[in-house]
């Protein structure tokens, strides 16, 4: 029993990680249609920040952070993606890439491709006991601030007058802006929004692994669009729960696969990501707005 | 009128350049290395202190009456481009080609080098594949075989450290972890028998950034291990973060992939941790003559080595120089022959033995250095008994 009790902390642990970077991703692309792969970039430069501050106390590296790299997504918005708004899906997706792409080369000519260690938050690198389960307290605070950060996040969405616009403009973009919402307001909020949690994602997730490199990000962002695409693209419950997912069937197949399996676990993995895709192609949670309407 | 003034100035200086480098007395050595992008970290000490080697020589008089100069190209990183790095140095009249630290980066030059027959040196490649059987004659890697490596772990582990139940962690990214674990197991059990494994497991870099599983499963093997093989790489010392952050406290013995400190900030407060590495980079090896390197390279660079494979640059500009010296010839075909009857010759990046099938070095003792309270230091110099053979 302790055996799954711990497995079952890892995995929400790690699938909390993966919820709050596929919400970031899956923010954007309700309403823009547009997968930002440069997400990656947000998580990795908003690490380097902490770690360019992180000397004058962690209150101040949060905040830099957060500042920081809303002021990017927010740029990124308004000079990246903005010209390119209403074109193609697939130069949407270019574009994504080329920012990616730029950030990433960005951070190694500054920084080097060397990793750096960065010891953040280093008292929540202790196990303590609970009930026979040794489990490191910062899983239990991952997964803690994630379901803070989610309900927090839920409640601007469905509360506050730029979360109904956004909720609305998700559902229906045109017919939001014929309704009098600001496309460019909603759409810069989205970006902030995602930033700040591309923020969260990134503190969390180093504070576990303790290395910052320029391509931290990219990992977690690759799973936070498998999690869009399983939770259902579009579904921002659906890109939640669906990372959530995904870091459950990895941690559960680690624990539970045979020894000789294990190597081939990551098979296993998109094997279930397949079988969901094959039996609901429109993902685990599909949008009320994503149904054909005839 | 500026413009074409400026113009002439340009065509003379580009039309003197290979002019200067053809000269007879001189001769080039050529870098075909990452100077950018994700690679470059890992050739950048080994190209500052092979610069180190070559000021060396020329100081004592230069080789065969010639001085040393140096061309460099940048393969940015890119397998692709590596074999325009090394046509680009060869084309300014490079003898000798250096390649970067490691077999999938460095083979697409050494190749190049190859069909052109000179000699071509990776600074640290580990993979035995660097040389007859995977590039050809001419190629060469001045590391140590993980064959040796994992024995000299498994007879440290096992002799010095009087450990006698390993608990294995393996990362299946890296050809070279992979090929560490195996050979540290196979002497490992010559030692120790079935029993003395308590446990196996492995991540794969590229999937496991977060390797709680691995954690937990080895957090339950703890009472019955004695000590933790390592073979973890680049993001290293975030796995050891987080095995630590579980209260997995056992001695953890790695290769030289996690040598250097730069890692150390996601561990401050490590203790129990020894790794391989060519040399000690804090001052305190065992040979004075490494000491001595790391003081001037500190000098000349204003920081110390990052990682000991620094010394593998300089112990290839050192090679290729003793085995040209010997041929009285620049002649690849010559110099081969020369590298090919070194046995226990004895270089700043240790003892270096090469023969006409094997252009990487199986029996070369390795310092250890064990890092305590987030401080290093030197525990000595080590060698294996017994050494699993390598297979191709």
């Amino acid at each position: 029993m302790t055996w799954f009790v711990q497995a079952l902390v890892d995995a929400t642990s790690i699938g909390s990680i993966y919820a709050l970077t596929a919400l970031g991703i899956g923010l954007i692309f309700g309403i823009m249609r547009l997968i930002n792969f440069a997400h990656a970039e947000f998580i990795t430069i908003a690490a380097y920040v902490v770690m360019l501050t992180i000397a004058f106390g962690f209150p101040v590296a949060l905040f830099a952070a957060a500042a920081g790299v809303l002021i990017l997504a927010l740029l990124s918005e308004r000079l990246a993606f903005r010209p390119v708004r209403g074109a193609d899906p697939s130069t949407l997706l270019i574009t994504s890439f080329a920012l990616s792409y730029l950030l990433q080369n960005t951070l190694v000519l500054i920084f080097g491709a060397r990793p750096s260690g960065l010891n953040i938050l280093p008292e929540l690198s202790q196990p303590i006991l609970i009930g026979g389960v040794r489990l490191p307290i910062i899983h239990l605070v991952t997964i803690a601030v994630t379901v803070l950060l989610l309900a927090a996040t839920g409640a601007f969405l469905r509360k506050t007058r730029m979360g109904i616009e956004m909720r609305a403009a998700a559902a229906d973009f045109e017919m939001a802006r014929l309704l009098g919402i600001r496309a460019n307001r909603v759409i810069a909020a989205a970006f902030g929004l995602s930033g700040v949690l591309a923020t969260a994602a990134a503190i969390l997730y180093v504070a576990q692994t303790g290395v910052v490199e320029p391509r931290l990000g990219l990992h977690l962002a690759l799973i936070g669009f498998v999690a869009t695409v399983v939770g259902g693209m579009g579904s921002l419950p659906g890109a939640v729960l669906g990372g959530l997912a995904v870091g459950m069937v990895t941690v559960f197949l680690q624990v539970l696969l045979p020894a000789d399996l294990r190597p081939y676990r990551e098979a296993f993995v998109y094997l279930a990501v397949i079988l969901v895709l094959v039996l609901r192609p429109q993902g685990l949670f599909r949008p009320a707005s994503a149904r054909e309407r005839v | 009128m500026i413009r074409s003034g400026t113009r002439i100035l340009l065509t003379t200086a580009i039309a003197a350049t290979p002019l200067a480098a053809f000269a007879q007395d001189e001769v080039t050595v050529g870098f075909a290395i990452a100077l950018s992008g994700f690679v470059a970290p890992y050739d950048d000490g080994p190209y500052k202190a092979a610069q180190l080697a070559i000021d060396d020589i020329n100081a004592k008089g230069g080789l065969l009456g010639k001085k040393i100069v140096h061309v460099a190209a940048d393969t940015a990183s890119d397998p692709a481009q590596g074999a325009t790095a090394a046509t680009d140095v060869l084309s300014k009249g490079a003898e000798l080609v250096m390649v970067t630290c490691d077999f999938d980066f460095g083979a697409p030059a050494a190749l190049v080098a190859q069909s052109q027959n000179k000699i071509a040196f990776s600074s640290c490649a580990a993979d035995a594949k660097f040389g007859v059987q995977g590039i050809g004659p001419n190629a060469y890697t001045m590391s140590t075989a993980t064959n040796h490596q994992g024995a000299i772990l498994a007879e440290f582990a096992w002799n010095t450290l009087g450990k006698r139940s390993v608990y294995i962690l393996n990362d299946l990214q890296v050809e070279y972890n992979k090929s560490l674990c195996s050979n540290f197991e196979k002497r490992w059990r010559e030692l120790a028998g079935g029993e003395g494994v308590a446990g196996y497991d492995e991540y794969n870099a590229g999937n496991d950034t977060v390797i709680a599983a691995q954690v937990s499963r080895m957090k339950e093997a703890e009472a019955k291990a004695d000590v933790v093989m390592f073979c973890g790489a680049i993001n290293g010392g975030s796995y050891v973060r987080q095995i630590r952050a579980a209260g997995v406290n056992l001695p953890m013995i790695t290769g030289e992939s996690m040598d250097g400190t730069y890692w150390l900030e996601a561990v401050p407060d490590l203790k129990d941790f020894y790794n391989l590495t060519y040399g000690s980079i804090h001052g305190d090896d065992p040979s004075a003559r490494v000491n001595d390197f790391v003081a001037r390279f500190t000098k000349a660079q204003g920081a110390a080595p990052v990682t000991g494979h620094a010394l593998t640059g300089y112990g290839v500009i050192e090679a290729w120089a003793l085995a040209v010296e010997r041929a009285g010839s620049f002649d690849a075909d010559a110099v081969r022959a020369k590298l090919d009857e070194f046995a226990g010759e004895d270089l700043l990046v240790g003892k270096t033995t090469f023969s006409k099938d094997l252009h990487i070095n199986n029996s070369r003792p390795m310092t250890i250095v064990k890092i305590d309270g987030g401080k290093v230091s030197s525990v000595g110099l080590f060698d294996a008994e017994k050494t699993p053979e390598i297979k191709f």
